[in-house]
């Protein structure tokens, strides 16, 4: 190896572990991809960006759709995938399907790039983080749902690139950048205000792209936001806005609202810490704790059960790691103790966005900094068993191997789970323009001619029934 | 060694990382490696249409069966007879055998009045000896939906109580047809 320079040993890891990345995400990328354009959240939106005379017509009067949400690009870019469905000649499937495939694919590459594989003990840990990426319910969440371009996808990507931006040294064109990437996320949804946390945390942890001009220029874009919002009479979302679990119950929005409405600390707090819970334990899921439910239906299912220990198994290693790398202090930490620390606190901050319900999709960017906290933390593990006797060496990879097996499993279950999505949300579609029910067509014949064909597309794509799928995946991969 | 570097029986040479670490580090990455290996055999199988779960052939009832209306609607865009009995596989509509049964008895047999309902709006034909073939049925298959649309094809109006119900004496179910 005398005489070859450092970066030619640290390209043939980084090969391998995105090797590894491409193998698993290519069928991934297939079962994404076969999921079909949904008719809930996704239709209306299509219809309205492609009616529209202009898209600056769109783009104002989107302002003003909802009375809770301002999310202008919503509409926008539906407008543009329609036109470019139009320019390519591809079916709307193939478009709108092949953004969200885009989207999982450049997240996937931004937490190898925020990672940094360059050792062989990195591959390593990798190996261990990667299916953690991926077989967390918060990922699966980014993948099931559109609305028709899932927006928090796009603040994943948005906000795993500012961390990345954070790692390297500072550049001129780092805080218009970020500005750009803050901005976008918050037109798409609410959520996008995590590119600015992410943004806050990594510059208080120290990591050197992040320049106070970067921090300045985002906050400044989100006051900007925040003042438009206000100017618009936007508000937010309360108890009762969306349906929530407490406890072993799922409650409607008015059942919420009878029951915490007048007293809604309490129920606030409740989501906060379930937010966080569910990050680190897999449980609740959308506020409701399976495990409380469990007795009365003779044990947990298998499901509940590789779920909570595998995250079990790695929130103990991450609190193992901050544990004995963070109390240092800001000054000593290394860049990876840095990382670690941003992840964490994005983790925490994104828990708190549950206020009002509780939602896989909103603690999805905690989801992905989950997976990195816990690629350092396999990474911190295997670099101290040089120092160790052997039986805990041992006992270390048997750790490891065990909970990389959860989540491997877990990951797999992914599959599955889009296979089972895209059989409903195909079989969805019957019930729009159905022939027995003419008297509720659209009356527009652009509206009737967009929802036809969208109709037509997904019909005439057939998809696997889980009828034909093996039967115990259900308890295992389905909660 | 000079400078830390180290090899290890899996062949890995880094610096400060042992022999040990290796085999640890190598045991934790097989789940994903294998995971990895896995998803390059499905991907290669999805070339030639047999990756994972791919979709599978299905007649019209056994689309109506699997609670597959999708796929039934497809079949029928494409030329399948709403009114053609054809084969349902053992475990779907009967335990262990095969069966012959129309679109319609399928729908029924799986419970599925949104099925039948769409049948109907798509061509399906229900005579009078069928209508009693699937009263019958559906006697042995009770969905309320289903009862609804059946009983107002036969008499005009929904049933609101458990009444006598149609004469079953010799009537053979579609559960009763193995292939």
């Amino acid at each position: 190896m005398q005489g070859r320079p450092p970066s030619v040993d640290r390209l043939k890891p980084a090969v391998l572990a995105l090797l590894l990345a491409a193998l698993i995400t290519l069928p991934l990328a297939d079962s994404v991809f076969q999921v079909p354009i949904q008719v809930s959240d996704s239709l209306e939106a299509i219809v309205i960006g492609a009616k529209y005379p202009s898209s600056w017509s769109l783009l104002a009067d989107s302002a003003q759709f909802s009375s809770t949400t301002f999310r202008p690009m919503r509409y926008q870019q539906a407008r543009w995938l329609v036109q470019g469905a139009a320019a390519t000649g591809l079916t709307y499937n193939s478009v709108f399907r092949g953004v969200h495939v885009a989207l999982m694919v450049m997240l996937v590459l931004l937490f190898l790039v925020a990672i940094r594989v360059r050792s062989w003990i990195d591959v390593a840990a990798f190996a261990v983080a990667f299916p953690v990426l991926v077989g967390i319910h918060t990922f699966a969440a980014m993948l099931q749902e559109a609305f028709p371009v899932n927006h928090f996808a796009e603040v994943g990507v948005c906000a795993l690139a500012v961390f990345v931006l954070a790692q390297q040294p500072p550049r001129w064109f780092f805080p218009p950048l970020m500005c750009l990437l803050l901005a976008f996320a918050l037109s798409v949804i609410e959520s996008g205000a995590m590119v600015w946390v992410v943004a806050i945390c990594c510059a208080a942890a120290g990591m050197r792209g992040m320049t106070r001009s970067s921090v300045v220029a985002a906050t400044v874009v989100l006051g900007v936001y925040l003042l438009v919002r206000n100017a618009l009479d936007i508000s937010s979302p309360g108890i009762g806005g969306h349906g929530s679990g407490f406890g072993g119950t799922f409650y409607s929005p008015e059942e919420l609202t009878r029951r915490f409405g007048a007293h809604p600390l309490g129920f606030i707090a409740y989501n906060v810490a379930g937010g966080l819970a569910s990050l680190l334990f897999s449980e609740p899921r959308q506020g409701v704790y399976s495990l409380a439910s469990a007795w009365k239906t003779g044990g947990p299912h298998p499901v509940l059960t590789i779920n909570l220990v595998a995250s079990i198994a790695t929130t103990a290693l991450i609190v193992w790691y901050g544990v004995t790398h963070l109390r240092v202090g800001r000054a000593a930490w290394s860049d990876t103790d840095r990382m670690f620390a941003v992840a964490c606190a994005v983790m925490v901050v994104n828990a708190a966005l549950n206020a009002a319900y509780i939602k896989d999709e909103i603690i999805s960017v905690g989801g992905l900094f989950y997976a990195v906290a816990s690629f350092i933390a396999v990474r911190g593990l295997l670099e101290t068993i040089p120092q160790r006797r052997r039986v805990a060496s041992a006992l270390i990879a048997l750790f490891l191997m065990t909970d990389a097996g959860l989540w491997t499993f877990r990951a797999a279950g992914v599959h599955y789970v889009l296979r089972y999505d895209a059989f409903k949300t195909r079989n969805d579609w019957i019930e729009v323009l159905r022939p027995d029910k003419r008297e509720d067509w659209p009356t527009d014949p652009q509206e009737l001619a967009i929802t036809r064909r969208i109709r037509d597309e997904v019909i005439l794509r057939s998809v696997a029934s889980p009828s034909f799928m093996p039967r115990w995946a259900d308890r295992y991969w389905v909660e | 060694m000079a400078d830390g570097f180290r090899d290890s029986r899996f062949g890995i040479r880094d610096s400060g990382f042992s022999i040990r670490a290796g085999a640890a580090g190598f045991l934790a990455a097989l789940p994903c490696i294998a995971l990895a290996a896995v998803s390059a055999w499905w991907s290669a199988g999805g070339l030639v249409g047999r990756g994972l779960w791919p979709p599978d052939e299905v007649t019209l009832a056994e689309a109506i069966a699997t609670r597959n209306n999708a796929e039934a609607l497809r079949l029928i865009a494409i030329g399948a007879d709403p009114n053609q009995p054809s084969r349902v596989r053992g475990g779907l509509l009967s335990e262990g055998y095969d069966v012959v049964v129309t679109p319609v008895e399928a729908a029924v047999g799986a419970q599925r009045a949104d099925s039948l309902r769409m049948l109907l709006a798509h061509g399906a034909v229900i005579d009078e000896r069928e209508l009693r073939i699937l009263r019958c049925y559906e006697r042995v298959r009770r969905d309320s939906g289903v009862r609804e649309i059946l009983d107002i094809r036969a008499t005009g109006e929904p049933s609101t109580t458990l009444g006598p119900g149609p004469d079953c004496s010799g009537v053979r179910l579609p559960s009763d047809r193995a292939d």
